[in-house]
């Protein structure tokens, strides 16, 4: 990935500069200005669909930094993130319906934090079990031991262990509201609170991912990524740093698992099917791979693109043409079309195009 | 004994449809190395195709070759429009334009013909089982495992005795060879394209009658990849294998074991036999040199 440059004439000149995060100034006012905006004017600004709709955008955010750190730095092609998000929403959904909490962790709300740090462990420990072929198998075999993956967890396991607890029923149904350290969050009223918890989640896990990449973990990552029997060579663990990777990517598919559960208050085996593993990795090609702004501005593209095509049915739907037509396919179209035209034109995402932009002024007048 | 034996042979019927559909996916592979996710989706099409056409009252036989016929075109056509650009990619790039090449074709086919689940009518093939000895057999599954054989050797034939299917054969082995000899290879990347569609078509259409024509048709179709795993990518016996495998396997499974995990006991297996042979039976090693 070609670096963004420094704007002509800024020079570092120590290394506290060099390793910082927000490396000029002007990007340091950005970012101040952007938490700003995120934590004090959208929540008051946009009305609560668009709220609803940028819990969503954290959901898949959180959904795509797990995928994007297996694909993309760390050269695991996985098709079956889908099933690792779905097992950290049902283990944190049963703890904190069916797990009999001792009553002083009711009272400080603490059943739903540990639920999730438990649901994203679990996760990341199914994640690594399903990882394991990745020391015999590389490439394609992966993506169809990743598939299994994801077929044997949705459409076999998941239905069937809903069945073992006491309800017996064959989803389920979360309470009205939920408790969180010392705040309640009412599930169909609060979504305020909700956005703040995913504004905390997704930062948290940003910190994680980027810092992972920018250590020495992250630099064994990505020589696997490259060439991994040369990184063998070099004397990096490759199976240790490929089941590293796997356990990361499922602890924090885990916390977005656990996050779904207060988007969404009934739990089913249905929203985490092969489609939605194919939806991730799709983001992650439509952002850019290896980035981080990549798996935003992919998950951006995606949540707001189902939205549009939403907008677009109301419309639509009023011409006698497709009066009859679901709606539900124009969905696979779009997606299909958009991720084809990404490939063959755009192969290097969104977030390519975007540090093209920030490197022309940048480096202007000298932008070659 | 009986159910045994009964469950074998209708696996061994089944798993003829099945190979038929990899052989297609082998042929992909073998002529141009694109490993096509969109599979299931190719037997949609066809699927669809043949219904229509019988349903508009063109006897079963000849919607089944008036579909083939399309198919083709449109293997040509879609190999044209996606693939072409594609060539020299990294396999991630190559496999994802696959998945949305799937995506939209299946958006297309319910756009085109519902989402409701659709079925011969006149029912083609009688309900009564052929019995032979101590065993009933399906109509239906003993008619798709002959008209899988007949397309195998058909396909053989053709690889084997005519001017393209040499060509592709040459492609195949050594691909800069055969461009310097002067065989065109987007045209046979084109053909393989067109020849996998027709292999899905017949195997959409034999499938469809069994239990109906609707989109989740294609997971059926998704069934091929363990098949073509198991016998190896590149060899189209191994598919042939890997296929009638695969059938076998999921009727012992869906009878002995337990029938919800009929249609993932395939990808259990194939994971559990990725760890102990990762290039399948008959496949080629991949040496890799740094």
């Amino acid at each position: 990935m070609s670096p963004t440059h420094l704007p002509c004439g800024d020079y570092h000149q120590n290394y506290k500069q060099d390793h910082g995060w927000w490396q000029t100034r002007l990007i340091q006012i950005k970012m101040i200005i952007l938490l700003i905006i995120l934590l004090l004017i959208l929540p008051y600004m946009l009305d609560s669909f668009w709220i609803s709709i940028v819990n969503q955008i954290g959901y898949t955010v959180l959904g795509v930094l797990g995928v994007q750190l297996l694909i993309g730095y760390c050269g695991l092609l996985t098709l079956g993130h889908a099933a690792f998000i779905a097992v950290g929403a049902y283990t944190s959904a049963l703890l904190v319906t069916e797990f009999p909490w001792p009553q002083f962790m009711i009272d400080y709300g603490l059943a739903y934090p540990i639920s999730i740090i438990i649901a994203g462990i679990i996760a990341g420990l199914w994640s690594v079990l399903f990882g394991l072929p990745s020391a015999r198998v590389k490439g394609f075999y992966l993506i169809l031991t990743t598939m299994a993956a994801q077929f044997v967890t949705v459409g076999y396991i998941l239905q069937h262990v809903t069945k073992l607890t006491e309800s017996q029923a064959s989803e389920i149904t979360m309470s009205d509201s939920l408790q969180l350290g010392p705040w309640v969050i009412n599930l169909t009223e609060d979504s305020i609170k909700i956005y703040y918890f995913m504004v905390v989640l997704v930062i948290l896990c940003c910190i994680i991912v980027i810092n992972l990449t920018r250590s020495r973990v992250g630099r064994a990552w990505i020589a696997i990524r490259d060439n991994d029997i040369s990184a063998e060579v070099m004397g990096i663990n490759v199976i240790k740093y490929k089941l590293l990777a796997f356990f990361v990517a499922g602890f924090i598919a885990g916390i977005a698992g656990a996050f779904y559960i207060t988007i969404c208050p009934t739990i089913t085996h249905e929203p985490f099917g092969w489609d939605l593993s194919l939806w991730l990795v799709g983001a992650i090609l439509i952002g850019g791979v290896a980035s981080i702004h990549g798996a935003f501005f992919g998950s951006f593209f995606m949540v707001l693109l189902i939205e549009l095509l939403k907008l677009l049915k109301d419309s639509i739907t009023e011409t006698p043409f497709l009066k009859d037509a679901e709606i539900a396919f124009l969905k696979d179209i779009v997606f299909g079309f958009f991720i084809c035209v990404f490939i063959i034109y755009e192969p290097k995402g969104l977030a390519y195009r975007w540090q093209q932009i920030k490197n022309y002024f940048n480096l202007w007048p000298f932008s070659y | 004994m009986e159910t045994f034996l009964n469950t074998i042979v209708d696996g061994v019927m089944v798993g003829g449809i099945y190979a038929l559909v990899a052989i297609g996916w082998v042929i992909i592979y073998k002529c141009s190395g694109v490993l096509n996710l969109a599979m299931g989706e190719l037997t949609l099409i066809g699927a669809y195709l043949s219904f229509t056409l019988y349903s508009v009252g063109v006897p079963f036989l000849i919607a089944i070759l008036l579909s083939l016929i399309i198919g083709f075109i449109l293997g040509l056509l879609v190999e044209r429009i996606f693939l072409d650009k594609l060539i020299g990619e990294s396999i991630l790039s190559v496999i994802m334009v696959t998945v949305g090449l799937s995506f939209f074709l299946k958006g297309i086919v319910q756009f085109l013909w519902g989402t409701s689940r659709k079925v011969f009518t006149p029912s083609v093939f009688s309900i009564e089982p052929i019995t032979i000895g101590p065993l009933a057999i399906n109509e239906l599954f003993l008619w798709g495992f002959v008209a899988a054989i007949i397309l195998l050797i058909t396909f053989v034939a053709f690889f084997k005795y005519t001017k393209w299917g040499l060509a592709m054969q040459a492609t195949a082995d050594d691909e800069m060879a055969a461009l310097s000899i002067g065989i065109s290879a987007r045209f046979v990347y084109a053909i393989a394209w067109g020849i996998a569609f027709m292999a899905a078509g017949i195997g959409g259409t034999f499938l469809g009658n069994i239990n109906g024509i609707s989109p989740s048709l294609g997971h059926l179709g998704l069934l091929v990849l363990p098949a073509v795993v198991l016998g190896g990518l590149n060899s189209i016996p191994g598919a042939v294998v890997g296929g009638i495998t695969i059938g076998i396997l999921e009727n012992l499974t869906g009878t002995y074991i337990d029938n919800s995990l009929k249609e993932y006991a395939p990808y259990i297996f194939m994971a559990i036999f990725l760890l102990f042979k990762p290039h399948g039976f008959w496949g080629w090693e991949r040496i890799e040199r740094v």
